[in-house]
Order: C-alpha cells, then structure tokens, then sequence
C-alpha cells in the first residue's frame, strides 16, 4: 500500500512550545458529544498495569483533527497499554494528553514531512478518521514500535489466547496418552466418515449411540481419561481419529468437535463401568493430573 | 484527554461479543460525569447496550451513534438488587453506572460477559495457558509467533 501523505499546514499546528499548550477538547466536536469516562481512562492509563510498548514519538496535530503535517512536529512520551496508545507531555505526565484505540486500524510506514525522519502512519478504514502520523527516533524503534502496534489489537489477543487454549488442550491429551504405551496406530485404522455422519466406528466395532449424554467438555477429557487407567488400552484415541482427517481433535472450531464430545461421553461411561469393575478386584492405576 | 469520536463510533459499529435493550442509570450529575441524561417521563432510561472489544457503547434506542462509552479496563462488576449489576472503577468505587436487564439470567450472561472483557483478563489467561504448556511440553508456545518477548506476555504482568 502507498505510504500515508502529509496533508496541508495549518495556521495553528502546535508547535514545539514546552509543554505550555493545554490539551483542550477539538473545538470541532459538538455540545452532547459522545461521552467517555475520561476520569478512568486517564487513571488506567497512569496505573502500574504493564505496559505493552513505550518511547518517545513524534507526533503533528492531534486526534479529531486532519493532519497538518509540517516541521518536526511534537515530541511526546508514548505508552501503549493493549489496545490503547496514550500520549504525555512528558514521561512524568500526570495527564494523557491523548487517547488512540488501535482497532479497526493498520500501521504502516510513511513519509514524514522532514526527510530522515522514522516515520509511520496508523490508519483507520472508517469515514471521516485521518491517519495519525508518528515518527520514531531511529529504524529499531520504528520497526518496533510498527510491529508493537499492528499487534495490538483485541482481536489479535484473543486470537492469540484461543490458540494456546486449544495447544493446551492438545498438549494435555498427549500427554495423557504417552500414559498408555499399548496405544494401536491410528489413521490406518481410522475408517474415513462423511462429515454429516456422527457416528464414530471404533477400533473394538462399537458404533456409538446417541443414548448417552456427554460426561462433562472436551477440556477435561485429556485429565479424566489419563485418571482412567488401563482400560483405555482398547480403544482409539479420538485425537487419532480426529488427526487422521487433518482436524484439530479438541478445538472447539472442529466441523467433528460435537462427534468427538459424544464419543468421550459415551467412552467415559464405559470406562467408568470398566473401572468400577477393577476396583473392586485390585488397584486401578490412576494419576493425578492438573485441572484447568 | 484528546481522542478521537470518530475512531469509537466506528469500533461501536463492529459486532457486538453481547448487545441487548436495559435499563441504565449512571452515576449521579454533580460528581463530574453524567449518565445518559433523564429522559421524559418517569422510570429509568432504556439504552441498547453493546459490548465491544473492551468497551461498552450505550445508545437512546433510536439513535444510529452512541450516547457515550466506557472503557471496561479495571472496572469492578457488582451484583445490585436482583437482575440490576453495576460498574464502577476502582478510583472510584462510589460512582457507579447501574444496569437493569429483564431476567436474572440475562443479568447473569451480561456480569460474566462484562468481567472478561477487559484486555488484562485476556493477558491473564494467556500467560496461565503460556505456563501451563510450558510445564507439559517443556516448550514455550509463543516463541513459534515471535512474541515470546513482548512486555505483555510476562509473568510480571500478573503482577499489576
């Protein structure tokens, strides 16, 4: 993409004045204008609560306006906190002087108005919202704090999260199974099923029946069948069968993810009847795992 | 605080995590802020209340652009009287902005909604399932992403 332009100077970009211009409202913005809780806003913003990137930006004009790029423009201290990118006077500023909510935006590289500058533009898709332009104090920080800002959006980390929920829930799965060295290949086993079939054939020939109800979420399925002991030696991992066509076995996104919740509930009753059964003859092999 | 309406009415457009019609109070005029303003007539003002990201948008039922917008950051979710929750921030726990809904189901769906929405809740639980597959696999799971790095996702973060 085209890197963000400069637009036209104005009479009344502010300037490299220490600190002495106060941060009033645009006097664009109209009377019952869309109200936030600036006093908390502003309280979260100054709170030990981690900060994602922080530096020193240059900065020209300011939210709510077009941009007027012209000069070196403002320095400012800059405090990224998730999807939240607040600007102070100064790194002691005791007030943001402003607030952009990174989402719905992209970052890129752009020209500044003075050549050499490290400069970088974040731009929003919405009507009538103008690019703000930054620039950084050297290409590391440029590139840094360009990356710092593309990911900071809620979406990305909540994406990022349900990744890892769902690595959790794999890693837990194998491990219950590494429990069971007796464990039978899997894909070549597998017979291939439609996707509207919820049926699942098993190793043993047991179709599966819907009168049963599921025992509890997938989630726990890696920790209650590794307390199961033995008696899981005889039956295919789902996770296999699941592999065995290319799908995740436990995210919650799988097309199989109802087929595989039916089969730990009606494998986990089995396996408790089964284990019921041992128990009162000898000691089950049980093991402890981590709940989530 | 300069910020950008424009920016906020555009993200109160995205699709909503929970959106629906309540009753809303804010705190009351005189301590600085005001609620969404009295309507005609008695009774509490009814606002459609839309959860995005980590912001809550409240709009007059008739209106295209939100009345207002808080920043669910370090808000306190409190239980009032049945099917009435609150949210208040810890510099100010008294100022609250109080919220009817229909049934105490919804009231319920709407208090577990509001605590997760908050982008410390979601680095919280990445850094739970960071360690948790850790200590399974042995592996960092966010070195394959190349933010193994990043300030956010430290256990220092639980910290604050």
């Amino acid at each position: 993409m085209a890197p963000c332009e400069p637009g036209v100077p104005r009479a009344e970009l502010c300037g490299q004045t220490r600190g002495l211009c106060p941060p009033p409202r645009s006097p664009a913005v109209p009377v019952g204008a869309m109200k936030l809780n600036e006093r908390s806003v502003a309280h979260y913003a100054l709170s030990d609560s981690p900060a994602d990137h922080m530096g020193f930006l240059r900065t020209w004009g300011s939210p709510g306006t077009p941009p007027t790029p012209s000069g070196t423009g403002r320095r400012c201290w800059f405090v990224l906190k998730g999807n939240l990118l607040f600007s102070f006077e100064s790194r002691k500023g005791r007030a943001p002087l402003s607030l952009v909510v990174l989402e719905g935006c992209t970052v890129e590289l752009a020209e500044a108005p003075v050549p050499e500058e490290f400069a970088f533009a974040i731009c929003f898709d919405a009507p009538g919202v103008h690019p703000h332009l930054l620039a950084a104090e050297g290409p590391v920080a440029q590139e840094a704090w360009v990356k710092a800002l593309s990911r900071a959006s809620f979406g990305y980390m909540r994406l990022v999260v349900r990744e890892l929920e769902s690595q959790l829930q794999d890693a837990r799965q194998s491990l219950a199974l590494q429990h069971h060295s007796s464990w039978k290949p899997a894909a070549s086993r597998c017979k291939p099923q439609a996707r509207n079939n919820r049926s699942v054939v098993l190793e043993n020939g047991h179709p599966l029946s819907k009168d049963c109800s599921p025992v509890g979420l997938v989630e726990e399925a890696g920790s209650r069948s590794a307390g199961l002991g033995l008696a899981e030696r005889e039956l295919q991992s789902p996770a296999s069968l699941l592999l065995g066509r290319g799908q995740s076995p436990v995210s919650p996104e799988t097309s199989d993810f109802s087929t595989l919740h039916d089969w730990y509930g009606q494998e986990i009753m089995k396996l408790q009847q089964r284990w019921r059964q041992r128990a009162q003859g000898s000691q089950p092999e049980c093991e402890e795992q981590d709940k989530p | 605080m300069r910020y950008n309406e424009k920016e906020l009415q555009a993200l109160s457009r995205q699709p909503a995590e929970m959106a629906a019609e309540l009753g809303m109070r804010g705190p009351k005029k005189g301590s600085g802020e005001s609620g969404p303003g009295r309507d005609t007539g008695s009774g509490v003002p009814r606002r459609l209340v839309k959860l995005v990201v980590n912001f809550l948008f409240y709009f007059r039922t008739d209106e295209a652009e939100p009345v207002g917008a808080l920043l669910l950051e370090r808000c306190k979710v409190t239980r009032e009287e049945p099917g009435t929750f609150s949210i208040s921030f810890v510099e100010d726990p008294e100022r609250k902005y109080h919220f009817e809904c229909s049934s105490e189901e919804q009231c319920q769906e709407w208090m577990e909604a509001l605590r997760r929405a908050s982008y410390e809740f979601m680095r919280r639980s990445l850094i739970f399932y960071r360690n948790e597959i850790r200590k399974v696999t042995g592996k960092d799971p966010l070195e394959q992403f190349g933010i193994s790095e990043e300030a956010r996702f430290q256990l220092s973060g639980l910290q604050a």
